[in-house]
């Protein structure tokens, strides 16, 4: 008998709902219109504990894109994975992953948004500990203990909007933007969605969280696990917006953007590489987020989805190819051995870079537009624009890598094309990311933005690309056999390239001293004084009391009987006495 | 046991010793139903061709009756000073018979020829001496008004019970150290009320039963052979040892039940300082119960696995798992009873 496979039925099930969100959201963009749905679970001293549906617009064509995304995964798994003897727990996994992240779009309530948040942590570090071996359990415990922070942050967030009897945050942002107790509410939410979404101090994660499988990161990193921070902070937007919050973010974010643009341009690993850009896309769409344009960061934060899930579609078929090497000096030539896989790879990248009339074309340009007419300080400004220039380095230096020139890998190693599930799977998204950029551009600024910038900073934009990519080229010709420019400058390009030291201080930096002291502490009280004066000390003595007591029962019968018969003459010469 | 046809006479006399001092409305009656009891159990006890139940049953011949002569004197004692009267004045005739009964029964400061008596008898026996044997002078206690001396007895019973059982390793001893332990909590109940008393009685002899059982139909005697014991069988072998978890008073099991009754009644009365050695003693008996238990509970445990192909009677094996059943899992399903009602 054979039955179907539950990737097919998955991938049915998930894209024949996407397309009804998609329908839906469509039909409630037109007519500007919400369902709020609610239920109430407890109610206890005017505090009503509810489970809370919000379907617009926005959560729905999210809905619909997280969705589309996973089909297309799940359906490109089906190969991928198809060695793979769990591979019916893998899917069930990273369904569970999008059903948390289809709880976390439509709550508009903390408490029903931190079911799907703590869901998302939880089958993360369950995905990403999928290849059993230390590395995974590694880069497992960062992620799930960074994202716990976050957990922690939400729930002291969940303590404090007691203050307002129910957790239904949309009704009270507005109204209670400047009372003391939201703008606690918003900074821990602020650091909830930092952690997800890897903001600067707990950047580290991210690049870690690559040793789940390709597909998973492909998930993970365009629409499900880091976009949930940045959709939490697009539902506060308001507390963010002409606050000191927002410039502290928008600082935060702007490095972070920066930090992982920099970084990717010392990055050998394939993976890594595509990872370190969608930290800087999260970086761009968290800076103008923090600039109060929280439509842009939902444009961008969707256009991203499309082409970074595809790019890793076609790094995990890249990676199936180089015999499961991800370093791309052992790539070259990848164009002529695998052109249509190439073809999807590059249309990504060039994306990614913002290439006109592609997806990431139509957010990207017009963030940065906006952000040439803001009103931003001279440093935010060059961390855009630098980071926008770093961003097409990576990615031509990437393509120069591993699509030009020869093959660096092993002999005996065949190249070819992948199976046709993959490659459909990829196509698929190959669509998407050439026209979802301007549909979406036309279906959610339905009056388009005016831009109004003098030439020299119209330019500006293309000047940073065209120079980023040229540098990009340039980078790339460095090759094993040449002397290595960046060992003559060894510290800095240490420090650039390894996200300025953040995965050492997010990980022996923090557990050093705890580490430390516990060893002390174990030595000298669970080893030392509670042992040899607590359990072992009372044993000791017991026995002892028990050699003595047995002692006792050593003596022959008589004697007992004797003392037995002393203590009756005892009681009776009391008796007669008294 | 009843290979002999003298032995049915002998069991038959000494329930009915037993009877006859429960139901007694004179001191003489008790008297004369506690020397029935001692000379139908002698019998019982020695065995010709074993030279150390014999010497088991002469020293239990010879502290046996002394208490008796001593409990018949102060008896005598008691009717001269009253006047023909068994109504007891004196608190000091009536420590006498208390001490007298402690004895018998074997509890603290007089057990000290219960331990080395069970170490000579078959365990059939050893039960009887812990079980029915305890019944008579029990009940003539809580006939008694004498408070100091009974709680002196709790208390060095415990003390005693517990730390003597922690250095041992025959089970006949071990068991004996045991029952003096829950003798003090007995003794304690009495003290409170009789029916505590009798449940706690009542769920001790269940216990014991169980577990003498097993040591009967596998002749086990000494700790080491616990330890190499039925390796074939190790859900058998792990239900033996929550037995013994179960004897000693691990909350979950029924063993808890009575013990929980007790200290219940003692938190009523106040008694808090009577009622803290009684548990702490305990926690020393939970500990040698379980470690004991560690070639039962633990998987990485080495043990000598023998080829022994022993023939364990079917019905055996099941009374012992019923018996079990009601040992491991009786306080759940009273709890889920006293619930439902």
């Amino acid at each position: 008998m054979k039955y179907l496979s539950i990737c097919s039925i998955a991938f049915m099930n998930l894209i024949s709902v996407s397309i009804v969100c998609f329908i839906l959201s469509l039909n409630f963009l037109l007519n500007d219109m919400i369902y709020f749905i609610e239920w109430e679970l407890v109610s206890l001293n005017s505090i009503s504990i509810v489970m809370t549906f919000l379907f617009d617009w926005m959560s729905l064509l999210f809905m619909s894109f997280v969705l589309m995304i996973a089909s297309l995964v799940i359906y490109y798994s089906k190969e991928y994975m198809s060695a793979d003897i769990n591979i019916n727990r893998f899917i069930m996994l990273v369904l569970m992953f999008v059903m948390s992240m289809m709880l976390l779009i439509i709550s508009p309530n903390l408490i029903s948004i931190l079911l799907g948040w703590d869901g998302l942590g939880l089958v993360s570090y369950c995905l990403v500990i999928y290849f059993q071996n230390i590395k995974s359990y590694n880069a497992g415990m960062l992620t799930a203990l960074s994202n716990r922070i976050g957990d922690v942050a939400l729930l002291l967030a969940i303590a404090w909007m007691l203050n307002y009897g129910s957790w239904n945050y949309i009704f009270y942002l507005e109204i209670m933007q400047n009372e003391f107790e939201m703008n606690i509410i918003g900074v821990l939410v602020m650091l909830a969605a930092m952690t997800k979404s890897a903001q600067i101090p707990f950047s580290s994660w991210l690049p870690a969280a690559m040793a789940a499988p390709t597909p998973v990161s492909a998930l993970v990193h365009s629409s499900t696990l880091v976009t949930a921070g940045v959709y939490l902070l697009i539902r506060f937007n308001i507390l963010l917006s002409n606050s000191l919050l927002g410039q502290f973010l928008l600082l935060l974010s702007g490095l972070t953007m920066f930090m992982a643009g920099l970084g990717a341009n010392f990055e050998f690993d394939l993976k890594k590489i595509i990872a370190l850009s969608t930290l800087s896309q999260l970086g761009l769409m968290m800076s103008i987020l923090s600039m109060g344009f929280y439509k842009l960061a939902m444009f961008h934060l969707l256009t991203h989805a499309l082409f970074k899930a595809l790019l890793f579609m076609c790094a995990g078929a890249i990676i199936h190819n180089m015999n499961n090497s991800q370093d791309i000096r052992l790539m070259g030539g990848l164009s002529i051995h695998m052109p249509l896989t190439s073809a999807c790879f590059n249309v990504s990248n060039l994306a990614l870079c913002g290439m006109p009339f592609l997806a990431g074309f139509y957010s990207k340009d017009l963030i940065l537009e906006i952000v040439s007419m803001s009103n931003i300080n001279m440093f935010s400004f060059f961390l855009y624009f630098f980071s926008t220039g770093l961003t097409v380095c990576y990615s031509f230096r990437l393509v120069f890598y591993s699509m030009t020139g020869d093959l660096n890998c092993s002999s005996l190693n065949m190249l070819n094309d992948e199976g046709w599930i993959m490659l459909r799977g990829m196509l698929g998204l190959l669509f998407m990311s050439i026209i979802g950029g301007s549909m979406l551009n036309w279906l959610i600024f339905s009056t388009p933005d005016m831009v109004c910038l003098p030439i020299n900073m119209k330019m500006l934009t293309l000047f940073v690309c065209i120079s980023g990519g040229l540098i990009g080229y340039m980078i790339s010709l460095s090759n094993l056999y040449s002397v290595n420019k960046s060992h003559k400058f060894y510290n800095l390009s240490v420090f650039m390239g390894s996200m300025w030291f953040m995965p050492f201080i997010s990980t022996y930096g923090i557990i050093c001293f705890p580490l430390n002291y516990g060893q002390v502490v174990y030595k000298s009280f669970d080893q030392g004084w509670s042992e040899y004066f607590g359990g072992q000390y009372l044993y000791k003595k017991l026995v002892n009391y028990s050699q003595m007591l047995l002692l006792m029962h050593n003596n022959s019968l008589k004697i007992y009987l004797m003392l037995f018969v002393l203590w009756i003459l005892i009681l009776l010469s009391f008796l007669i006495l008294l | 046991m009843f290979n002999n046809s003298s032995k049915i006479l002998f069991t038959a006399m000494m329930i009915i010793g037993t009877l006859i001092t429960v139901t007694a409305n004179s001191w003489l009656g008790a008297w004369m139903g506690l020397e029935i009891n001692l000379l139908s159990f002698i019998p019982l006890m020695s065995d010709s061709n074993n030279l150390k139940s014999t010497e088991a049953s002469l020293k239990y011949f010879l502290t046996q009756a002394l208490a008796s002569t001593v409990l018949l004197f102060s008896v005598i004692l008691l009717m001269l000073k009253n006047n023909m009267n068994y109504e007891i004045s004196n608190s000091f005739i009536s420590m006498i018979i208390t001490s007298t009964l402690l004895l018998k029964s074997g509890s603290a400061p007089f057990h000290f020829w219960f331990p080395n008596l069970m170490d000579g008898l078959t365990w059939m026996n050893a039960l009887l001496l812990m079980t029915w044997q305890k019944i008579a002078p029990l009940m003539l206690i809580s006939y008694l008004n004498t408070k100091n001396i009974l709680l002196i007895s709790v208390i060095l019973s415990v003390i005693v019970g517990a730390i003597g059982g922690l250095n041992q390793t025959s089970l006949r001893k071990l068991m004996a150290y045991s029952s003096i332990n829950h003798l003090g909590w007995m003794l304690s109940a009495l003290m409170l009320n009789e029916s505590v008393w009798l449940i706690y009685f009542l769920f001790y002899s269940l216990l014991s039963f169980t577990l003498i059982f097993m040591f009967n139909i596998f002749k086990l005697f000494h700790l080491n052979q616990l330890f190499s014991w039925y390796s074939c069988n190790k859900i058998l072998k792990f239900v033996l040892f929550t037995n013994f978890l179960s004897l000693g008073g691990l909350p979950p099991f029924l063993g808890f039940l009575p013990k929980w009754i007790v200290i219940q009644q003692l938190t009523f009365c106040n008694q808090y300082f009577q009622l803290l050695i009684l548990l702490v003693t305990t926690l020393i008996t939970l500990f040698f119960y379980l470690r004991m238990c560690y070639s039962a509970f633990m998987l990485n445990y080495y043990e000598i696995v023998w080829m022994n192909n022993s023939q364990v009677n079917n019905f055996t094996l099941n009374l012992f798992m019923l018996l079990s059943f009601f040992s491991i899992f009786g306080l759940i399903f009273i709890s889920m009873f006293f619930a439902m009602f």
